[in-house]
């Protein structure tokens, strides 16, 4: 079983099939092409996106409808051919894809970006960081946090 | 901000050294040419946009103890994710 080191997590023993190929890698990033990804039971629902090459790459991540439960996934037929998808129709998210919005903790409060959400084919684990400026969606949504009186809404 | 009409096939100059080509005018979208020196980087501002959130986002360790203190004193508001099948 392949092992990495993480600076943020220690040594990881890991299944390669758990592993997400991202053929291009993210804008930016564009060596780093094997995430694992990594959730903490404190720390539901944020997934750490550990990178593979690069023991101190780490994205944090949420699953897209978290940080916005009608978000509309809008994905380029470039994008859907390097996931292995048809051109049409648009992927689900929860049974075709994996669908995550990288978070950026900054000093105005944490924000997701859902102008570029990545996308995980849950066939074969391709992902890319899909841009889809047509949706108008931001790169920075605030994430609020909860009020102090304010009840958290129960799953449903 | 300066505003020119433009036909498929006509030019905008930006200085000496970089051409603007409309290249081909569909119904939603426009097929513009850059002919640019190799040192001026092109490129969609979108894709400018995500790489720098980024670099960003990685720049900032995401478990700093610091930042998660303060994420699980304030937890954030968030909508319960759709299970996956």
């Amino acid at each position: 079983m392949p092992e990495l080191t993480s600076i943020h997590f220690g040594k990881i023993s890991y299944q390669e099939s758990a592993a997400f190929h991202f053929p291009h890698g993210l804008p930016g990033f564009e060596r780093a092409r094997t995430f694992l990804p990594v959730s903490l039971p404190d720390r539901d629902p944020l997934i750490f996106l550990q990178n593979v090459e690069d023991p101190a790459l780490c994205f944090l991540a949420l699953p897209i409808l978290a940080a916005d439960p009608a978000y509309r996934l809008e994905v380029s037929p470039d994008d859907l051919a390097l996931l292995g998808m048809p051109p049409r129709p648009q992927p689900r998210i929860g049974a075709d894809v994996l669908c995550l919005a990288v978070v950026s903790l900054r000093e105005a409060g944490p924000t997701a970006n859902l102008l570029a959400p990545i996308v995980i084919n849950l066939r074969n684990r391709r992902a890319v960081q899909a841009i889809a400026p047509q949706g108008g969606y931001s790169h920075q949504h605030a994430l609020l946090p909860v009020e102090p009186d304010e009840v958290p809404v129960p799953p449903c | 901000m300066l505003m020119m009409s433009r036909r498929e096939g006509e030019v905008i100059l930006i200085g000496d050294e970089i051409e603007i080509v409309i290249a081909h005018i569909g119904r939603s979208r426009v097929k513009v040419g850059i002919r640019a020196p190799k040192s001026t980087p092109v490129l969609a501002r979108e894709m400018k946009l995500v790489r720098d959130e980024n670099v960003a986002a990685a720049a900032l360790s995401p478990i700093d103890p610091g930042h998660f203190l303060d994420l699980r004193r304030r937890p954030l508001k968030l909508f319960p994710p759709t299970p996956m099948r």
